[in-house]
């Protein structure tokens, strides 16, 4: 009763199901609780966190190279539609655009929470420090987020609104025919800014689980893999949901293998470099440093079960053994695995680099205090917040956005 | 007709897969050799930094002193008594937390297992991570050789801290309102507290060094003009001047004693050198 109400209302008079409406309910629930949070800690400031001056970065950053490489979809499905011509991916295009700008915009807002002067957000952008890696990732992120609204204008301007403004429709559909360029763009941009998150980390030379040249690799890849994965599970969540083909499934299938083969990319790199790095080209501080994770953390346990089985392993089987590939479950099963896998991964860099202390007295006896950090409520706060605004966007693009044409011949 | 159009489906995909299949898998390693040159060859700032960073050594070196002064430090680990009155002075005169003290004093322990004092200020490093990181410049490099920060331009990201090598650099985790105890007994604020949400460190006292510059003053020599750490050591530990200067005392000092600066093979080039112990490190 109360739906039709509302449809007469909207100026596009499409029925809300009693289902939309509890779901969008569930959304507005952690959108308040979110919102509560970020506001408090822009009130209250940071020391409200968890992080301190030997844990300076926590959660949210994982959170934040996380979305960035979840949304990786966007540019790699672009590519080899655009670049490398396979055409018959391009039905999933659109959704993967979307899924990277709820990634990106996510990372944004996250990052935007986490620095202490939210007010200077655009400092990066006027006062610039090229040799700054941060510096470099933060222009690349925003210019591939303006790629990212570029290539998705014309989803934009086909939504009924535009109706009305034909003109602003032409503009988009204009912009649509840059779209090959932009993938180039996208492509370069991408892989320098998904590559340069980790070097972030790898150029820090006193940290010694952080220094070390495989670590841009190793993001870039990650994301390369399973990012477009994500893609594919979200594709395949929609369809169970609207109860609609949203993108051919043999179009998904080929993604899905492709994330297979990325993984075992990852996985392989990953291998070399664990050899590299605790075997062949062992140094005493590094072997410290990662002993002391051993003994203090669960370390060991979220790398092996984590980050190679969860986020390799078990996601590179569903992806490639033709028994599972084929089945809609097993794709989205293994994206939810591989996603673990990866929130894991850029949360081991980040919170075990920093939980080994610097050293760098003279003396035997003087050492740092031991980083020891877990997330504050009030940062899961702001993580629901990110989770809730990421859905929400997807939610009302599927809703209320032209994403799935062109399926039925 | 559903049946017909599922296997009519079934054949097409099984055909077409293979290709794609291949022609994903060459995008794939097309990819992942893009990655590296991009990320280490000479289309990556990161390659230069790395470059910079690994040759960084007699290379960069002094390179970010271009005028006349180099301010630097020299601090006797043979001489301090660990009685914490630079610390105190320092968290004084720049108003700096108690808690989070900018200048640390640390007991330690050399190999042969004698006792000695660890104090530590910013080091002032000519090769810099700190500078090196900061997205925005609000850290940086002055001629004098002196790494300064604007707190004006600071957007709060904590990369240098978790960039210095030396722990160094303290984050204003909130607004400040606590009581300073080491006002007025050991000096009086002469700075002011810093807004929340920037990163802060020692400024080798930057505000008597320009001041005193402009009266005319020696910086190291004039009490006025030096260091409220180096003014209140009661044994002499710490040496303030300009590195530059062969005549200075922290110039005479370095020639003629042994010294060591704190993880020299990062390649920091910091501006301040310990004199380890008599009996060694
Ligand atoms: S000691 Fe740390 S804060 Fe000081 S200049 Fe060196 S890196 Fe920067
Ligand atoms: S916290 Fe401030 S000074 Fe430090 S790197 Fe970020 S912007 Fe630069």
């Amino acid at each position: 009763m109360s739906t039709s109400a509302l449809t007469q209302k909207q100026p596009f008079k499409l029925p809300f199901s009693r289902a939309f409406l509890i779901w969008m309910g569930f959304l507005g629930v952690l959108l308040v609780i979110g919102l509560y949070s970020a506001i408090t800690v822009f009130i209250k400031g940071l020391y409200i966190t968890n992080m301190s001056d030997s844990v300076p970065w926590g959660l949210w950053i994982t959170v934040d190279l996380s979305s960035i490489a979840l949304g990786s979809g966007a540019f790699t499905l672009s590519a080899v539609v655009y670049i490398f011509g396979i055409k018959r991916l391009q039905p999933v295009i659109r959704l993967a655009v979307l899924v990277g700008f709820a990634g990106y915009t996510s990372a944004m807002l996250t990052l935007l929470m986490d620095i202490g002067r939210p007010d200077r957000f655009w400092h990066p952008w006027v006062f610039w420090n090229v040799h700054s890696v941060l510096w470099e990732v933060t222009m690349c992120i925003t210019i591939y987020l303006m790629i990212l609204l570029t290539e998705f204008a014309p989803v934009i301007v086909e939504a009924k609104f535009f109706d009305k403004w034909p003109k602003i429709r032409r503009l988009g559909h204009f912009l649509h025919k840059l779209t090959p360029f932009l993938a180039v763009l996208g492509l370069l941009i991408s892989l320098l800014h998904q590559s340069s998150l980790g070097a972030t980390y790898g150029v820090i030379k006193s940290r010694p689980i952080w220094f070390k040249p495989s670590m841009p690799i190793m993001f870039v890849l990650s994301a390369i893999a399973t990012g477009p994965a994500v893609t594919v599970a979200v594709a395949y969540v929609v369809e169970w949901i609207i109860g609609k083909r949203t993108v051919p499934h043999d179009v998904l299938r080929i993604i899905t293998r492709f994330s297979g083969v990325g993984l075992l990319a990852y996985g392989y790199i990953k291998f070399w470099d664990l050899a590299a790095v605790t075997y062949y080209g062992r140094t005493p501080g590094v072997s410290s440093a990662f002993a002391l994770l051993q003994e203090q953390t669960p370390y060991p346990f979220s790398f092996w079960v984590g980050e190679v089985i969860l986020g390799i392993l078990l996601p590179a089987i569903l992806f490639l053994v033709p028994r599972f590939s084929k089945n809609p479950a097993a794709a989205v099963l293994g994206a939810l695995s591989a996603m673990v896998g990866i929130i894991l991964h850029r949360w081991n860099v980040t919170v075990g680099g920093l939980f080994v202390p610097l050293s760098y007295s003279p003396g035997t006896a003087y050492s740092l205090p031991i980083g020891r950090y877990f997330p504050a409520p009030i940062e899961w706060g702001v993580v629901i917040l990110v989770i809730g605004y990421a859905l929400t966007v997807i939610t009302l693009a599927v809703r209320f956005l032209p994403l799935f044409e062109k399926q039925e011949h | 007709m559903t049946t017909q159009k599922k296997k009519v489906k079934k054949k097409v995909v099984v055909e077409l897969t293979r290709s794609d299949v291949l022609k994903v898998a060459a995008a794939a390693v097309g990819s992942i050799i893009a990655a590296p040159l991009l990320t280490t060859g000479p289309l990556s700032p990161f390659g230069q930094l790395k470059q910079e960073q690994l040759e960084g050594d007699e290379q960069i070196g002094h390179g970010a002193v271009t005028g006349d002064y180099h301010w630097g430090m020299v601090i006797s680990l043979d001489q301090c008594i660990g009685c914490e009155y630079c610390m105190r002075a320092c968290c004084a005169t720049n108003d700096v937390r108690a808690d989070e003290p900018w200048n640390i004093v640390v007991p330690e322990k050399t190999s042969g297992g004698a006792t000695f004092f660890l104090s530590r200020p910013c080091l002032h490093c000519q090769n810099a991570p700190c500078v090196e990181v900061c997205p925005v410049k609000a850290t940086y490099h002055r001629e004098d050789g002196l790494v300064v920060m604007d707190y004006d331009r600071c957007i709060g990201c904590r990369y240098c801290q978790v960039a210095c090598p030396y722990d160094a650099r303290q984050f204003n985790w909130e607004e400040r309102n606590d009581e300073n105890p080491y006002v007025p007994t050991w000096g009086d604020p002469e700075v002011e507290r810093r807004p929340r949400g920037v990163v802060e460190k020692c400024t080798f006292c930057i505000h008597r060094i320009d001041a005193g510059l402009e009266k005319g003053l020696v910086p190291g020599v004039d009490r006025e003009a030096t260091p409220a750490c180096v003014n209140i050591c009661p044994v002499g530990a710490r040496t303030f001047g300009n590195l530059k200067d062969p005549n200075s005392k922290v110039s005479q000092l370095i020639a003629s004693n042994p010294t060591l600066r704190l993880r020299d093979e990062l390649g920091t080039e910091t501006s301040v050198y310990y004199i380890p112990p008599k009996e060694g490190i």
